[in-house]
């Protein structure tokens, strides 16, 4: 099964972009200090040398004379990274909500829900600029922030699948064969209510690494840590003198929420039998 | 013999916003080991209810109200949630009448049998596996070894319904539920699967409590027979006697349904008059009695519900009636002939053969 779907995946064609272009910020964000090693914080030139102007230098220099494209591909590092691991999060809180919701619906469902509402009633980037100020700023906590405020949606898209899947006969049967609740929930129910989970999740991520750029920039960044946000943050003074500090990295969250929202939609067409047809 | 299974005075009613449903009022039966006892019933009778109040898989807003099952001497209905969940798919399994739907459709057939026997058993993965094939092969799908790795959905239907028969036989169950198995199946697939089922009982003496509105099913396969009427069993005795001597006028009228080579071509098919009465509001007497063309000269009908009483050996009728004549004249009305113009006794007897 699994050979076969990465193989409709790769014919799909805004999974394949998508994958391409990923594959790119991943060898970046790995392979790069190779050939960029250094601390992205060291001053190492003249300050403001344009992209090509000095061969050491080759993507220029910021305000403070730092190498900026050793601070991209630091920067690629912390989105991927935070795009993921807050994903994940936001992932793993809204399955158990939508779960124990929509599996045994009553009361529980009732609570879950009101909390998942809460959550929703709040503007999603005030709170994790709450959260974020309330902790120190850092990668764990701009990690922790994005994936408490972004867990909503998978939640209420897990428990309406959970209540269609429920239903179904093949649960029914699971039961016969002496089945708990605890076994039905995890190897009967959410292998088959995954697909659009796995769909929304490639699409939290591309926002999930915008809200970690906008934290940055508004200086809500990991101190310690260059972001693409951060150095967006810093270069907005010299905007209209050197537009390529600000341009560069907005390029670089540009090519990466795009690499996940088209493997999103592409994971769309693949997993979802509605739309196989077309 | 001990009973297998003994299901005594068994209810199990639905509490919808509209009243009370009862689906299963009263029902009592019990089934031999090595035996197959049919549930015979039209749609809506109760039969499915009753197969899973045994396992008790009554869902919200449905409730046993009353009754004891007992299996092999322990009730059912006492067992913790654990307890009944040791029950369920080692003791006792069940097979379902679309055999696709009742898989998961992202397992393979044999990650699916490996967990039910893990389920019960301690033993390895590999050796579950090696069980598993072995269970494809006793219910004869070839190159099981292959199957083994195939999804439900790659499967024919009467293969499926082989393998769902091999998942419910993964812990060799006392008692094997089969709810309908071979409705969904082409009638050639139908003989096989019953053959099967007889062949597997044969080797493993389990009990079977098959479920079926087929009375050439019934024929073919059980040895004794439950019929169901609106949640009650009316009539249950050895197969034999109720295609040969029906007493309940619904056995009768139901035999009468379906015996129709003797009718000749262009003649309207026999019937019972009327319709089964809602389960939200029963009448007080016989359900029966409204269709039943002996209630209207006996008053005991429509006042009171008749006892569950044996008129035999091993053949007990809810019915005033009893003993009544061996061939009730039903439809005789329809025809404008007298006693016994539409029930072919012959016809029945060669059903049974």
């Amino acid at each position: 099964m699994y050979p076969a779907l990465l193989k409709e995946l790769l014919r799909n064609r805004s999974a394949l972009t998508g994958l391409i272009l990923l594959a790119l910020v991943m060898c970046a964000a790995t392979l790069g200090h190779v050939w960029f090693p250094g601390d992205p914080w060291d001053m190492v030139g003249t300050p403001m040398l344009w992209p090509g102007e000095d061969p050491a230098n080759p993507l220029g220099t910021d305000i403070m004379g730092r190498d900026m494209a050793t601070g991209l591909v630091s920067g690629a590092k912390v989105s991927l990274l935070i795009g993921l691991v807050s994903t994940l999060i936001s992932a793993v809180v809204g399955i158990t909500f939508g779960a124990l919701g929509g599996f045994y619906r009553g009361w529980i469902d009732a609570f879950l829900m009101r909390v998942t509402e809460l959550f929703q009633t709040v503007p999603q980037f005030v709170l994790a600029v709450v959260l974020v100020a309330i902790f120190k700023p850092s990668v764990a906590t701009a990690t922790f922030a994005i994936g408490i405020v972004s867990w909503p949606p998978t939640a209420r898209l897990v428990r309406s699948e959970f209540l269609l899947l429920r239903e179904r006969e093949f649960i029914q049967a699971a039961r016969t064969l002496g089945m708990g609740d605890g076994r039905l929930i995890l190897t009967q129910i959410l292998p088959n209510a995954l697909p659009p989970v796995i769909v929304i999740a490639a699409l939290n991520i591309a926002t999930a690494i915008q809200t970690e750029a906008a934290l940055s920039f508004l200086g809500l960044g990991d101190p310690n840590v260059m972001s693409w946000g951060t150095i967006i943050g810093n270069g907005r003074e010299q905007v209209v003198d050197a537009w390529y500090i600000c341009g560069l990295p907005g390029i670089a969250i540009v090519i990466i929420v795009l690499a996940f929202s088209l493997l999103g939609e592409g994971l769309n067409d693949t997993l979802n039998p509605h739309l196989k047809e077309r | 013999m001990a009973d297998l299974l003994a299901i005594q005075g068994l209810r199990t009613w639905f509490h919808t916003r509209a009243g009370v449903a009862r689906a299963v009022n009263d029902v009592s039966f019990a089934i031999q080991p090595g035996e197959t006892l049919a549930l015979v019933g039209e749609s809506g009778s109760g039969k499915s209810v009753t197969a899973y109040s045994i396992l008790r898989l009554i869902n919200e807003p449905g409730r046993i109200e009353a009754g004891k099952i007992l299996f092999n001497g322990t009730d059912l209905l006492k067992l913790d949630d654990k307890g009944i969940r040791s029950i369920r798919g080692d003791r006792v399994a069940m097979i379902f009448q679309e055999p696709l739907s009742a898989f998961n459709p992202v397992q393979t057939v044999g990650a699916q049998i490996v967990e039910a026997i893990r389920l019960h058993r301690r033993i390895g993965r590999r050796a579950a596996y090696h069980r598993a094939m072995e269970l494809l092969e006793q219910v004869g799908i070839p190159s099981p070894a292959k199957r083994v790795h195939e999804f439900p959905h790659r499967l024919s239907g009467g293969m499926r319904q082989r393998a769902m028969i091999a998942l419910a036989l993964a812990c060799e169950p006392d008692l094997l539920i089969a709810d309908e198995p071979t409705t969904a199946l082409d009638v050639t697939t139908q003989a096989q699967i019953l053959k099967l089922l007889k062949s597997l009982q044969a080797e493993n003496g389990m009990g079977l409590l098959l479920i079926t509105h087929d009375l050439g099913v019934v024929a073919e396969t059980a040895d004794r027979a439950a019929v169901m009427y609106a949640g009650r069993v009316v009539e249950e005795g050895l197969v034999a006697t109720l295609f040969t001597r029906p007493f309940h006028p619904y056995t009768a009228g139901l035999l009468a349904s379906v015996s129709i080579d003797d009718l000749p071509p262009g003649a309207r098919l026999p019937e019972i008059p009327g319709t089964v009465p809602s389960l939200l509001v029963m009448p007080r007497g016989c359900a029966f009695a409204e269709r039943c063309p002996y209630a209207a000269g006996t008053d005991g009908c429509l006042d009171h519900a008749p006892a569950f009483l044996p008129v035999a050996d091993d053949h007990r009728v809810a019915c005033f009636r009893t003993p009544p004549t061996p061939r009730p004249p039903l439809h005789a009305e329809a025809t404008g002939e007298a006693a016994g113009a539409l029930l072919p006794l012959d016809a029945a007897a060669r059903v049974v053969a």
